[in-house]
């Protein structure tokens, strides 16, 4: 069990980094979908199955809807970036987990005393992450999927406090409406592009 | 028959709004249906009976307050029946100004769902759940303020992130108020809390410094759902917080946070006016000075030992007038101005005399000038806050004043004449459809500046529903 919670800790912090790091829908959609199935196992260390993969459908439906639209939406060829952007948000990445890292144990003694540190640790380093990203970009998908990687890493640490269905169906509506406000935003962009030339054309 | 009342003003409004989202592109009829809702709604909301039975003819309609969903419960009870009176009146003023073609499709039926959501997340028990309510709203409000045919701007990407971000902090401060009022008033742990949920309604107000997503969204959507954003989520969620004060002794008997929530409205109040003071364009001036009144809201809800709390619920209705007709003009000035800078509008006055009366109006009556619906509260809350602390008192001042600078070179810009234009004298070109609400508008008003306690104490009583803060 602890093993298994290691690994996804470490899964976490991997595909929290790639989705900071990389600028590739392809790549980030693949990280997502790792990050939610993590996010899963551990949030069952907390509730029952049944009601912990509901958080999995629901991470895999956004990360679906997001990744199909980036497919029909966006160019083919994957952004090309200095070596020197990606080296600086890696670096900004193994800051936060630095910093993720030296304050879960004084939230857990403080605030967290009966959940588990791997939770915590995970949950902190995917809002931390998530925050950085928003700090630094201004694209809407990827705005879109940090703040979706933002609410689970919220309600990771949230399942350890708290079991409710009501709740649990409440934030699985707030997660697919995110997905659907990226979805909008990136189904909007490439129909006005799309006017555009067709205007130009004319 | 037994029905519900949250039947009535979160699932009737809720389908309706679906009805009026496949008809879109029907103006007419999403106009119609809107508003008859909003007003219908609203009206049967003030009526309603105390001992909710309602018969018509041999049908008799018994309401229970409450319905269960999943093991919770939505209540709206008759105590906060006014409140929701009020936002539902207020949606069907807003479906008016939505005749205009310029309104976004999307603005009516989001509208209707909106409010419908933030009517759930008042009544939804345990209310912290109210927190997902609202953030649902936030997410409908997107399509309105950011249309499919516009561009991305940045403003609404960051509304989404800094409203989205409240969400936890509100859960996680829910949490943690239930395991504080048990421990001792000086512990740290109920410094942690009040930060906590502090940091998420600061969010949900767009307070200082998380109040940039305001003036930058303000300047690109389209002004009326932009007034309508801007007053009803502040005003839903300063009537949500009442809540934790009703409900937390702790906080209720916190010298400290009273305080502390004068300092931040004084400082909203002070930066809102001297950004909206040297603002060149008149939407995101409109931006600042929204910021401004929610700093009004929350220096209200610091002055509650002073009677804050009534001047705040009667706050609600000035802004929604001021607000409404902000909007309303705003949008018909960006059809029909070159540009929205302030200095390009010479001579708009001349051509256009009621629109540009509208908007002189509409930011007196925010600036809080005398005889204008703001002006009995605002003079209220200035008076209170200088007697608690003269400072507090030159501040609010400061701050006013720079909205009352800008409503004079407004005032200048709009009627100083073009030299380049046809037109040099005063001629009345707005049609009936234009004129006539912004002139019965500003008829509200007036009467509200001049008549505070006839209309405005109305909506008072809704303080009834918080029983530790009457």
């Amino acid at each position: 069990m602890a093993s298994l919670s290691t690994l996804a800790f470490l899964m976490i912090v991997i595909t929290a980094m790639v989705i900071l790091i990389f600028r590739d829908w392809r790549i980030n959609t693949a990280a997502l979908t790792l990050q939610y199935l993590a996010v899963f196992y551990l949030v069952t260390l907390s509730w029952p199955i049944g009601l912990a993969i509901v958080k999995l459908i629901v991470g895999w439906m956004a990360t679906a809807a997001i990744g199909l639209t980036c497919l029909r939406q966006m160019d083919d060829s994957p952004p090309t970036e200095s070596t020197s952007s990606l080296f600086f948000r890696a670096l900004a990445g193994l800051m936060i987990i630095l910093v993720m890292f030296v304050i879960s144990s004084t939230l857990q003694d403080t605030v967290f005393p009966n959940v588990d540190l791997v939770i915590i640790r995970s949950g902190l380093m995917l809002v931390g992450m998530a925050l950085m990203q928003l700090g630094t970009n201004a694209s809407p998908y990827l705005i879109i999927m940090s703040l979706l990687s933002f609410m689970a890493g919220f309600e990771l640490i949230h399942a350890a406090l708290e079991r409710s269905t009501l709740l649990t169906g409440l934030m699985a509506s707030v997660n697919l409406g995110l997905a659907l406000v990226g979805v909008y935003f990136i189904m909007k962009s490439n129909d006005r592009d799309e006017l555009q030339k067709e205007e130009e054309g004319k | 028959m037994t029905l519900s009342t949250p039947i009535l003003w979160v699932i009737l409004p809720l389908f309706i709004s679906l009805i009026t989202g496949i008809f879109y592109r029907r103006r007419i009829l999403g106009m119609i249906l809107t508003c008859t809702t909003g007003f219908g709604l609203g009206a049967l909301a003030a009526f309603f009976p105390e001992d909710l039975v309602i018969s018509i003819g041999p049908l008799t309609l018994n309401f229970v307050e409450n319905l269960s969903i999943l093991g919770r419960q939505i209540n709206i009870n008759y105590q906060i029946l006014p409140f929701v009176a009020f936002i539902y009146f207020s949606t069907g003023l807003w479906a008016v100004g939505s005749i205009r073609p310029s309104v976004p499709e999307s603005f009516r039926p989001t509208s209707l769902v909106i409010t419908a959501l933030l009517t759930a997340a008042l009544g939804v028990e345990p209310f912290l759940y109210a927190a997902l309510f609202i953030e649902g709203a936030i997410l409908f409000s997107v399509p309105m303020l950011s249309p499919l045919l516009s561009k991305t701007h940045p403003g609404i990407l960051r509304f989404i992130c800094l409203q989205t971000l409240a969400l936890p902090f509100i859960l996680l401060a829910g949490w943690l108020l239930s395991g504080v009022e048990t421990l001792p008033p000086d512990s740290p742990l109920i410094v942690q809390t009040m930060i906590i949920l502090g940091l998420g309604i600061g969010l949900w107000l767009a307070v200082f410094p998380f109040h940039s997503w305001v003036p930058m969204v303000s300047e690109k959507a389209h002004p009326l759902p932009v007034s309508f954003v801007l007053f009803i989520f502040p005003t839903v969620i300063t009537l949500f917080s009442l809540n934790f004060l009703d409900r937390y002794t702790f906080l209720r008997t916190s010298q400290g946070l009273y305080q502390s929530l004068r300092s931040i409205g004084t400082l909203m109040i002070v930066l809102g006016g001297l950004w909206t003071a040297y603002q060149d364009d008149i939407k995101r001036a409109f931006g600042f000075s929204a910021l401004s009144e929610t700093g009004f809201l929350l220096l209200a809800i610091g002055l509650a030992d002073q009677g804050g709390l009534s001047l705040l619920l009667m706050l609600f209705p000035a802004h929604a007038v001021s607000f409404w007709l902000w909007g309303f003009t705003l949008s018909l000035i960006e059809t029909r101005a070159d540009s929205r800078s302030i200095e390009v509008l010479h001579g708009f006055a001349q051509r256009y005399p009621i629109i540009s009366s509208g908007l002189l109006v509409a930011q007196l009556s925010i600036a809080g000038l005398p005889l204008f619906a703001t002006f009995p509260v605002k003079i209220a809350l200035f008076s209170e806050a200088f007697a608690v602390r003269s400072g507090l008192g030159v501040w609010i001042f400061v701050g006013s004043l720079g909205l009352f600078f800008f409503s004079v070179r407004l005032l200048i810009n709009l009627v100083t004449p073009n030299t380049e234009q046809a037109i040099t004298s005063w001629v009345l070109t707005e049609k009936a459809n234009v004129y006539l609400p912004i002139l019965l508008t500003i008829l509200a008003v007036i009467i509200m500046g001049l008549f505070p306690n006839a209309i405005l104490t109305n909506i008072t009583t809704i303080l009834t529903a918080f029983g530790q803060l009457q």
